[in-house]
């Protein structure tokens, strides 16, 4: 290989557009910085795209970019620089760690960065903040419309009458702007007042007031006298005085701390809804910020909130939207009638034997009417609980099906009156089970003693669900009952709320076990880090204000009806042909302690490389194992979670479940090696029935079934035995005939042999009369040469003799000349030369030939040589 | 002191910079087309080498011609087989087994790197070997223990081991096929060089029953760690025949990576605590002395100060190791750096200057190395976390854009412009495209849990293969490990189960026999090996605590690690 291409290197290609040509965003895929700040000259908003051609991320914000563009062209400039090629203007001036990077100006203002979602509503909500930091607010209505808001509102109020411009007002309009810079999610919103009536709604009476509206705590008015007024000093005061009753989390992707700060400051309630930032209204966003404001509310405030909203609703004809009015109202509705009595009800089992039991907690609710006494709950009278029973009874089904493990509510209407609804909490009791869990002991004891004191109806009255006393159950709810408003201030389980828009981070909710199949995205969870426990809002419920709230008070009270949740893993396969069962969170009571047979279970995880390793042994151990009494299973407990005492904190642990003795399980020893001798023996150690008992009937028939069986393997084995003799003889045949192919190579190689062994001897003949010839050639050769050197020496000779000649002739001639016979000695003479030259060619002549025949000697000679060899 | 020093301006200069991410993931990436893109990328490359550079050992992609560059082996062709079958491609794979079959010959007189001979050659001859029956290949009577192809890469490690004696059991770094080693032949080895065998070798010794090629193996292992540094650490080279170190900075990249790798996936592959134990004895050192803030520095193998504050493009396979011992989430957040230095530039510059954020001098190279990929690979089976899947994207994309020529893919001589060098290395179609392509195919037989798997009746007994779990050398070449247990199946360990099942359909009689018998096995497996339990012992002794849990185990992932996706990170609590 030339040595040259190895120095042999390429520039980059040279960039070319990024955005096709007919795009609404100007491409400067060379880099022209330059340019681009000229161009912002002429336009009030310009948006930045800085991207590099080879980043995947660039390339999947540019049809956003694009679509955003679209919408908004005629408004704002958008500008796309290739900030990556090195001969770019771009490049050298800005240096980017990651891409891209995208910045707006308002005119002189900028850059601010925007840092949110590469979604193209996001970032057209954020481009129209940009046009538009202040909010004109012009009348009263809209004001208090801009006050509800759950999201911090500032307000400022500037008097336009005489002067063009009042002083500060262009200090507040930047400080509208410099909050984008600091808060890119654009959660506090600036309004401005112009109108001094409306002024005084919030109490601002000077013309240059700032006002932050807050709605659990008092609001507030920017202190000129102890700030200075600045747009920087303006946006910090609101960003450290806002209100957080409840945020948006918005992780953008990168490596971040964000859940893990929030999610350290106590149990946390996030709620997935799908958003649309463009949206003109949120309905159930409304609701959810509505929950959150009487969770938040502590008694300080109280006073002023109700004033503000009922003025709101006096004014409802001057909204436009009817919608969020009529929402409004329904939403409001919940929270005041709220559970006016409630109690508890045992369902009757369709199934004697099972252990279970589903025990609901049964509400009457009343939507009209009289409202209940806020402070207390009374009891039910029996004519409404059995009213209710009567309703609840026909939905009955809904309830008996489902063996849950957590709280499931539901509403139902009443038959009876079209003003009430019940609702039914309800939760399967396992009474099997109880014994094994301990740690929610609290909860679960206490409808045990209920089952105790009514044992007879238990046993007998299967067919009708039974009233229980509802004091033994949940003894707090009647508190928690009460209301929501101000609950965060009332419980040692304050809740921090997040929203999350399930169209970005929908995959959170599925971690925390929301199902995929749902088509609405909505989705509530509570996590609380430090319990390493979750609470998941019933799916089957819609995401509503009052199951909000339910759920919140349920998580609230002291002994929380809430169950932890469990994931479980909707992906697994189950095939009958498998050998090892795989076991879901779902299926692992029915697998593991419900079956009637010995049950060996592998705790694994996928990218876990030791479980991963041995596969193989657990695959030749179910495939060894009778079937009928054995069940060799496994479950990825990174997709299923397990209830804690079924919890390791390793993986592989492997579990042996001895068939009679589920409740005493054993684990295998982590200090043997996992093979499938010892598994052998581990199972036989702890599998061992309770055989020492003299042999009964039953017993002998258990000991024909058990020898069947092991006739039933020795016969598999024997199978196997036989397919491995076969695979010998394949193995023998293989090797006879590569034997025999050895040997009949060998044969042929001995011929070959042979036959090379002659052509060799011939072809040493051959070399041996070629040599022979070659010698006597050579002799000839030397003859032929002294031949001629004699023949040289001889014509040298005659030449010598003719120049004498020609000079004896030429004295001669002279002599002659003399005398008169000259045409006599003239002829003589003549012959006499042609004699000599004729001699000389001859001579010539032979001296050639013999060289000719001289180098076809020496290539003979080397030919034969050749073939010697 | 000094090491403080130098943290301060580092994690400054990270907090600045934290907001990297754009947050999109909003939908889901279109994982079909981006493994048909991968797969494209494949065929352009491979089609060009072999018509433009076969049966030299790599392609040049600007010159479209060909080159030897680590023997005469049409390397190239060696390590991209498996990925041939792992595309689906089998008549492909079948052609080329023949090709090689006739083609490759070891019997020649060149000088070639006993350590890069290893990982490609050998290891590429034993996977095809191992897969060549699911390619559809017809097998011979004694397959997986006999084969073509596995007599083939036996031939080839045969050749290397003249290099292994020495007096240490250390190898030399270069030998020749033909003559053994070189006199006059440096004695300066690389650590990885020394440690990178046993993975090839002792799938080897299993499947054709010689134990020589374990052996040496693990004695150049055993020698490594016994010339360890007092704080536990080891350098970059050291000479094999005085053992000391010639270049003493340690640290989890280049010149030592494949050694740490090699002690996880030895244990995983062999079921051996002793590698293990091994491995979580160096963890412990380069958790101690070399991370800093998830990244992971170079130090002084003695003194544990600080030498070189640099990120290399190598050590991208660290996240992807940590994850298969189930330390995921470390992994995920020093992978998360990692993905910022491929942000800025399109590739991982083979040193970045962490505290500077930016490429090292001479060193600006990206040969389009496989690590970063392969992490996201052994992460996403993990986590299932779409930023990963982000990673898999912006390679593709960058490397299409980037090194794409005429010819193939050329290695970026230099991330800050992108210029392009004459070279395509055969990595690129062993690793980064076959680690990219799983990546975007999460249904491919390599990533078989074990609900899959074939049953092979060989003349030595059943076995069970190819049924997952399957160990990629640090060559991308898997090796599946159920075939380790198929030919040296021991005969004794086969009567023994039997006995067993006997005892199973006739429990009562010998019960009690049972019963004492399981621990006295144990310890009769664990003294076979009694230079095995000594050093296991030793290592022990300087941890000072006696473990309680099995070595070979993963922890269970945190509750934390819910919602651990999308760039989020928990702190420990403890």
């Amino acid at each position: 290989s030339c040595s040259r291409a190895k120095d042999v290197t390429m520039p980059a290609k040279l960039p070319v557009n990024f955005f096709s040509t007919r795009s609404p965003v100007i491409d400067l895929f060379r880099g022209q910085l330059d340019y681009a700040d000229q161009l912002r000259q002429d336009s009030e908003i310009v948006l930045y795209f800085f991207y590099a051609p080879w980043c995947g991320q660039s390339i999947a914000a540019r049809e956003e970019i694009e679509h955003v563009a679209s919408r908004l062209s005629d408004q704002v400039l958008f500008v796309a620089v290739n900030c990556w090629w090195n001969q770019g203007k771009c490049r050298k001036q800005k240096h980017f760690f990651y891409f891209p990077v995208i910045h707006l100006y308002h005119r002189s203002f900028g850059p601010i960065e925007y840092k949110g979602p590469m979604s193209a509503v996001y970032i057209e909500k954020f481009v129209r903040r940009v046009m538009t930091p202040l909010l004109y607010i012009s009348s009263r209505s809209k004001l208090l419309d801009f006050l509800s808001n759950y999201e911090p509102g500032v307000v400022g109020f500037f008097e336009f009458n005489a002067s063009p411009q009042p002083p500060g007002y262009l200090t507040f309009f930047t400080s509208a702007l410099h909050s984008l810079k600091k808060d890119y999610l654009g959660t506090i919103r600036f309004g401005v007042v112009t109108d001094k009536r409306v002024a005084e709604e919030i109490s601002l009476v000077h013309s240059g007031s700032v006002y932050l509206h807050r709605h659990a705590n008092t609001s507030l008015i920017y202190p000129k006298d102890i700030m200075n007024f600045t747009a920087e000093n303006i946006c910090k005061w609101a960003l450290e005085n806002r209100e957080m009753l409840i945020r948006w989390l918005r992780p953008h992707g990168g490596k971040s701390l964000l859940l893990n700060n929030e999610l350290k400051k106590g149990p946390a309630l996030l709620i997935f809804i799908p958003y649309d930032p463009l949206a003109e209204i949120h309905p159930l966003l409304d609701e959810i910020t509505k929950v959150a404001l009487e969770y938040h509310k502590c008694n300080k405030s109280q006073a002023a909130e109700p004033d503000l909203q009922h003025v709101g609703e006096s004014d409802s004809p001057a909204f436009d939207s009817s919608v969020t009015d009529a929402h409004l109202k329904f939403s409001e509705t919940f929270p005041i009638a709220k559970y006016p009595c409630c109690n508890t009800v045992v369902l009757p089992q369709w199934h004697s034997i099972s252990r279970t039991h589903n025990v609901c907690e049964l509400c009457v609710n009343q939507t009209l009417g009289v409202k209940p006494n806020k402070v207390h709950v009374p009891h039910c009278n029996f004519l409404e609980i059995e009213a209710a029973l009567d309703s609840f009874y026909l939905q009955e089904h809904t309830f008996f099906q489902v063996i849950s493990n957590t709280i499931e509510c539901s509403n139902f209407l009443s038959f009876y009156s079209p003003f009430s609804y019940y609702t039914a909490c309800c939760r399967t009791v396992n009474r099997h089970f109880l014994s094994l869990i301990s740690s929610e002991k609290t909860i679960f004891q206490t409808p045990k003693v209920a089952f105790s004191s009514h044992g007879k109806k238990d046993n007998t009255q299967f067919s009708i669900p039974h009233i229980e006393d509802r004091n033994c159950f949940i003894p707090d709810l009647n508190i928690s009952s009460t209301n929501i408003t101000g609950l965060s201030c009332r419980t040692n389980k304050t809740l921090n709320l997040y929203l999350l828009d399930s169209n970005l981070f929908w995959i959170y909710a599925e971690r925390l076990g929301a199902s995929r199949s749902t088509h609405f995205k909505e989705f509530a969870a509570i996590v609380d880090l430090k319990e390493e426990v979750h609470y998941v809002l019933d799916q089957n419920q819609s995401l509503v204000g009052s199951t909000l709230e339910n759920f919140i008070k349920n998580f609230s009270v002291l002994y929380s009806p809430l169950k932890r949740h469990l994931v479980d893993d909707p992906s697994a396969h189950f095939h009958e042909e498998h050998m090892v069962t795989e076991v879901t969170t779902n299926t692992f009571h029915e697998t593991v302690f419900l079956s009637a047979k010995n049950v060996l279970l592998l705790y694994y995880a996928q990218w876990c490389g030791f479980c991963a390793s041995l596969n193989h042994i657990f695959i030749q151990l179910a495939r060894l194992l009778p079937p009928d009494s054995f069940t060799v299973a496994r479950i990825d407990v990174t997709r299923n979670d397990l209830p804690w005492e079924f919890m390791t904190d390793r993986l592989p642990t492997i579990l042996f479940f001895p068939h009679q003795r589920k409740e005493q399980s054993v684990k295998f020893p982590e200090d043997f090696s996992v093979n499938l001798p010892n598994l052998l023996k581990f199972i036989l150690h702890h599998s061992s029935l309770s055989s020492s008992e003299p042999c009964t009937k039953e017993c002998l028939h258990k000991e024909s079934v058990l020898q069947q069986g092991h006739i039933s393997h020795l016969e598999r084995e024997i199978q196997k035995l036989r397919s491995e003799i076969s695979a010998l003889h394949q193995a023998h045949d293989q090797l006879e005939a590569q034997l025999s192919e050895a040997r009949r190579e060998e044969q042929r190689l001995q011929q070959q042999k042979h036959t090379l062994e002659k052509q060799h001897k011939t072809l040493q003949l051959h070399s041996e009369q070629l040599q022979a010839t070659y010698d006597q050639k050579n002799q000839e050769l030397l003859e032929m040469a002294e031949k001629l050197q004699e023949l040289a020496d001889a014509s040298e000779n005659l030449l010598k003799e003719n120049a004498l000649l020609r000079i004896l002739v030429a004295s001669r001639g002279g002599k002659l000349q003399n005398k008169d016979e000259i045409k006599e000695s003239l002829q003589s003479e003549q012959t006499l030369s042609e004699d000599n030259d004729i001699s000389l060619s001859t001579a010539t002549a032979a001296l050639e030939e013999k060289r000719i025949d001289n180098i076809d000697t020496i290539e003979t000679e080397h030919s034969s040589g050749n073939r010697t060899e | 002191a000094a090491m403080q020093r130098f943290l301060g301006p580092l994690l400054c200069l990270w907090a600045l910079r934290l907001p990297a991410g754009g947050g999109a993931a909003a939908r889901g990436l279109d994982v079909a087309s981006y493994r048909e893109r991968v797969r494209a990328m494949f065929y352009h490359a491979y089609e060009h080498y072999l018509e433009s550079a076969f049966p030299y050992d790599e392609l040049r992609p600007l010159t479209c011609d060909g080159q030897d560059t680590w023997g005469s082996f049409s390397l190239t062709l060696i390590d991209a087989l498996d990925t041939l079958l792992i595309l689906g491609n089998v008549s492909e794979f079948q052609r080329v087994v023949n090709v090689l079959q006739e083609g490759v010959d070891f019997d020649i007189d060149v000088n070639a790197s006993v350590f890069e001979t290893n990982i490609r050659v050998v290891g590429g001859l034993l996977s095809a070997h191992l897969l060549s029956r699911k390619a559809g290949i017809e097998v011979e009577a004694g397959w997986p223990c006999s084969g073509p192809l596995l007599r083939m890469a036996e031939e080839a490690a045969r050749k290397l081991l003249p290099a292994f004696q020495t007096p240490t059991g250390m190898p030399y770094g270069t030998v020749n096929l033909l003559h053994g080693v070189n006199p006059g032949e440096t004695p300066v080895t690389c650590t990885a060089g020394i440690g990178t065998f046993i993975v090839e070798f002792a799938t080897l010794s299993h499947l054709t029953g010689d134990p020589v090629f374990e052996d040496v193996a693990r004695k150049a292992l055993k020698a490594l760690w016994k010339n360890r540094s007092d704080i536990g650490l080891v350098g970059n080279h050291i000479d094999v025949i005085t053992a000391k170190w010639v270049a003493q900075d340690a640290g989890i990249g280049a010149g030592v990576d494949s050694y740490f790798e090699y002690l996880v996936k030895g244990a995983i592959l062999l079921q051996d605590k002793e590698l293990m134990s091994m491995f979580l004895e160096y963890n412990k050192a380069i958790k101690n002395y070399t991370k800093f803030d998830d990244w992971y520095l170079w130090v002084q193998m003695y003194k544990g100060t600080v030498s070189m504050p640099v990120f290399q493009s190598l050590e991208a396979y660290w996240p992807g190791l940590q994850s298969l011992i189930g330390d995921v989430d470390n992994a995920m957040r020093t992978f998360l750096n990692y993905y910022t230095v491929w942000k800025q530039f399109g590739g991982l510059p083979e040193f970045y200057n962490i505290p500077q954020g930016y490429t090292v001098d001479k060193r600006e190279g990206y040969p389009l190395r496989p690590e970063l990929i392969e992490s996201a690979m052994y992460l996403y089976r993990a986590t299932r976390d779409p930023t990963l899947l982000e990673l898999g994207r912006d390679a593709v994309e960058s490397i299409e854009k980037i090194s794409k020529v005429d010819c193939g893919f050329a290695t970026i001589k230099d991330l800050r412009d992108h210029r392009l060098d004459n070279r395509m290395e055969s990595f690129f179609l062993a690793e980064t495209i076959k680690y990219l392509y799983l990546l975007f195919d999460p249904d491919n037989f390599i990533h078989n849990d074990g609900s899959d798997f074939d049953v092979v009746v060989t003349p030595y007994g059943e076995c069970v293969l190819n049924a997952g779990g399957y160990v990629f050398n640090t060559e991308a070449h898997p090796i599946d490990p159920a075939a380790l247990h198929c030919c040296r199946k021991r005969r004794e360990e086969q009567w023994e189960v039997e006995d067993l099942m006997r005892e199973f359909y006739s429990r009562k009689k010998t019960k009690k026999f049972t019963l004492k018998r399981a621990p006295n096995h144990g310890e009769k497996e664990s003294a076979k090996d009694p230079e095995d339990a000594s050093s296991e012992k030793a290592g022990e002794k300087r941890s000072s605590k006696k473990s309680s849990h099995s070595l070979l185990s993963c922890p269970s992932q945190s509750f934390n690690s819910k919602l651990a996706v999308l760039g989020q990170v928990f702190l420990d609590n403890t």
